[in-house]
C-alpha cells in the first residue's frame, strides 16, 4: 500500500505525534502502509520552505525505501529555481507539495505556472493539499480558506504536460474536477482521504467519472489517524482489482516506482 | 432486511479489540457490547430523496458493525418553530417504525418555546419511546431557557444530546453555539443530568473543549464528526476518562469509525466508548 499524503516534522498550530521518520514508520508498520510520500509540516509555516525540505530529506535519508520525499516550494519566494534543483538532484524528492493560500498567492499566477512547467520537465508530480486544517479549528492568528477547486481546474488545463495529485479535499464531483466531460486533461488523479466512501460515496463516483486510474490512496497522516482512509478503502463498493489499483498501482505509476 | 455487512459484525469486533483474534486484542477482552452511535442524523422530508437517505444510513451502518444509531431530524429553519419540530420528530417516530431496533430518536425541539417543547418531549419520550432530547444552536446552554427543559430531562431519566464545537475565531457563522464551557455551567446547576456534548471532531478547537469539560465530570463528549485529527480521543481519554465518551458519527460514518479504530487505547476503554456507555445511560429509563 503506498500513501500519497503523509507529512513529517512540527506543525505550527497543533502538536503532531509520529512526526519522525521513526515514528511514522511505527505507525505505517502498525496500519501495514509499505511507502508513504512525505512532505515537511513546517514548511506550510516557514517563510523560507527549504528549510523544511532539508529537515525531511535528512529525516528519510535511511529509509529511501519505504518514505518517498517531496518538497514544499513557493513560487512567491525567492531562489525557488535553486531549490526545485536541490531537492530533485540532491535530496531524490518524488514530487511537489503546493499551498497556495497558506504561502499567499494564487495557482494561477505566472510565477506559479513557470513553477508547474519547471516541475512537469523533471517529470515531478505536483501535489495540491486541498486543506491543512478544517477552518473552523484553526489558530485565531490565521484565517485560510481551502483551496478553491476552480482554481485548480484553471491550473490543470493551462498546464496538461504536468501531472498533479489532489490530496486533502472533497466535494470534487460538485466542481469541474469531478464532473464528466469537463473538458479538463486527465493529468490529476485524487487521493481519498477525506472523501466519502458511504452515503454520498464521493470516491465511487470519481471511479465512475474519472476512472479507476485517477483515484489514489493517502490518509494525512500524522496530521490524521490513517484508519478511516483504511476503512473507507474496506467498505468501498468496487472490484478488489479497482482496489488494488488504489491502494498502490496507481500511486507506483504517477511515482515510475 | 440489513444487507450483509461488508466488514462483518465480528471482523469489525475483532478489529476494534472488542473480541479475541484481533490485532488489537487485549489478553482479556471486554465483554461484546452493541456498537451505539449516539450522535446522527435522518434527512428532513422537505428533501425528495430523504427515503433513500435514511435506506444508506442503515446500509452504511450495516457495513461498519454499528448496531443501533441514535437519530433526530432537525428543522431546515433556525430558530425552530413547534410545528416544525413537531413535525421532524413524526418522522422520526416514523422511521423508528420503519427500522425497530435500529433506529433510536431523540426529541429535538427549541426551548424557547417552553410550553410546547414540554409537551413534546412528554409526547415523544412517553408515547412515543424516543431515547432523548436533541438541542441544536437556538440557544447557548448556560441559558436559563433550557432549564425546564433540563429538568423534565431528570425527571424522565433521559439524555440531552448538545449541538457543540468552540471555533477559535469570530464572528461564528451560528452565534448561539454552546462549547464546554457552556454545558460546564449546565452541568454544575444539574450534576444529576445527563448531557452530551456533540461532536468532539465536528470542526472546533477539540482541544479546548476537552480542556474545557476536565471540570464537569457529568458531562459525556461525543467522537463524532469529519474531522481525522490524530490524537483527539487519545487525548480524551486521558483528560476525560473513557467513561465519558460516547461513539458517534454524525453522518461522518467511515471518518468515526476509523477514529475509534486507530485510536491507541485500551480494549476495555474502546468497549465502553463504542457501546458500553451508552448502554448505561439508556438503561436508566429502560431504553434498548
Amino acid at each position: 500500500m503506498i500513501d500519497l499524503n503523509a507529512y513529517l516534522g512540527h506543525f505550527a498550530f497543533r502538536q503532531l505525534r509520529y512526526n519522525t521518520a521513526d515514528g511514522l514508520l511505527r505507525l505505517m508498520d502498525r496500519k501495514r502502509i509499505e511507502r508513504a510520500a512525505v512532505s515537511s509540516a513546517a514548511a506550510i509555516t516557514y517563510r523560507n520552505p527549504q528549510a523544511g525540505n532539508e529537515e525531511v530529506a535528512a529525516e528519510v535519508k535511511a529509509h529511501r525505501d519505504r518514505l518517498i520525499p517531496f518538497a514544499v516550494l513557493n513560487p512567491a519566494y525567492a531562489g525557488w529555481r535553486d531549490d526545485l534543483k536541490i531537492c530533485q538532484e540532491e535530496f531524490g524528492v518524488r514530487g511537489l507539495r503546493l499551498y497556495p493560500r497558506w504561502h499567499n498567492y494564487r495557482l494561477t499566477d505566472c510565477p506559479c505556472l513557470d513553477l508547474v512547467h519547471a516541475a512537469a520537465e523533471r517529470g515531478l508530480p505536483v501535489s495540491i493539499p486541498i486543506r491543512v486544517e478544517d477552518r473552523r479549528q484553526q489558530s485565531w492568528l490565521v484565517d485560510i480558506p481551502d483551496v478553491n477547486l476552480e482554481e485548480i481546474a484553471t491550473l490543470i488545463k493551462a498546464a496538461p504536460r504536468a501531472s498533479f495529485v489532489l490530496v486533502s479535499g472533497s466535494g470534487f464531483v460538485n466542481s469541474s474536477l469531478g464532473r464528466p466531460n469537463s473538458g479538463l486533461p486527465a493529468n490529476y488523479a485524487v487521493e481519498i482521504s477525506l472523501l466519502t466512501a458511504e452515503l454520498e460515496n464521493e470516491i465511487g463516483q470519481l471511479v465512475n467519472t474519472l476512472g479507476e486510474d485517477r483515484v489514489v490512496f493517502g490518509t494525512g497522516m500524522p496530521f490524521h489517524y490513517p484508519d478511516p482512509a483504511l476503512t473507507k478503502l474496506e467498505i468501498l463498493d468496487v472490484s478488489e482489482s479497482v482496489k488494488e489499483k488504489i491502494r498502490s498501482a496507481n500511486a507506483a505509476r504517477l511515482l515510475k516506482l | 432486511m440489513p444487507k450483509s455487512p461488508a466488514i462483518p459484525r465480528r471482523a469489525f469486533l475483532e478489529g476494534v479489540g472488542l473480541i479475541g483474534g484481533g490485532a488489537l486484542a487485549s489478553p482479556a477482552p471486554a465483554a461484546p457490547a452493541k456498537v451505539i452511535d449516539v450522535h446522527d442524523h435522518l434527512k428532513h422530508h422537505s428533501n425528495p430523496a430523504w427515503r433513500e437517505g435514511d435506506r444508506k444510513l442503515i446500509d452504511a451502518a450495516d457495513k461498519l458493525g454499528i448496531d443501533q444509531l441514535c437519530c433526530s431530524i432537525l428543522a431546515p429553519e433556525h430558530p425552530a418553530a413547534p410545528e416544525s419540530f413537531r413535525q421532524c420528530n413524526l418522522w422520526t417516530a416514523a422511521a423508528m417504525q420503519r427500522f425497530p431496533g435500529r433506529i433510536l430518536g431523540y426529541c429535538y425541539v427549541n426551548p424557547g418555546y417552553t410550553r410546547e417543547a414540554l409537551q413534546e418531549i412528554r409526547r415523544c419520550v412517553e408515547d412515543r419511546g424516543f431515547m432523548g432530547i436533541k438541542l441544536y444552536n437556538d440557544y447557548q446552554a448556560s441559558e436559563p431557557v433550557l432549564w425546564p427543559v433540563v429538568e423534565l430531562a431528570i425527571q424522565l431519566r433521559v439524555p440531552i444530546l448538545q449541538h457543540a464545537g468552540h471555533p477559535s475565531w469570530l464572528p461564528h457563522p451560528q452565534p448561539r453555539i454552546s462549547d464546554g464551557s457552556h454545558l460546564s455551567a449546565l452541568a454544575r446547576r444539574y450534576p444529576e443530568a445527563m448531557l452530551i456534548c456533540a461532536h468532539i471532531c465536528g470542526g472546533g478547537d477539540w482541544e479546548w473543549e476537552i480542556k474545557a469539560l476536565r471540570s464537569a465530570p457529568t458531562v459525556y463528549l461525543d467522537t463524532s464528526g469529519s474531522v481525522l485529527d490524530e490524537g483527539v480521543v487519545e487525548m480524551a481519554v486521558r483528560i476525560l476518562g473513557s467513561d465519558r465518551l460516547l461513539f458517534a458519527c454524525d453522518t461522518s460514518l467511515t471518518a468515526s469509525v476509523g477514529r475509534i479504530r486507530g485510536a491507541d487505547i485500551s480494549e476495555s476503554d474502546r468497549a465502553k466508548i463504542l457501546g458500553g456507555n451508552m448502554q448505561k445511560i439508556l438503561s436508566r429509563r429502560g431504553t434498548r
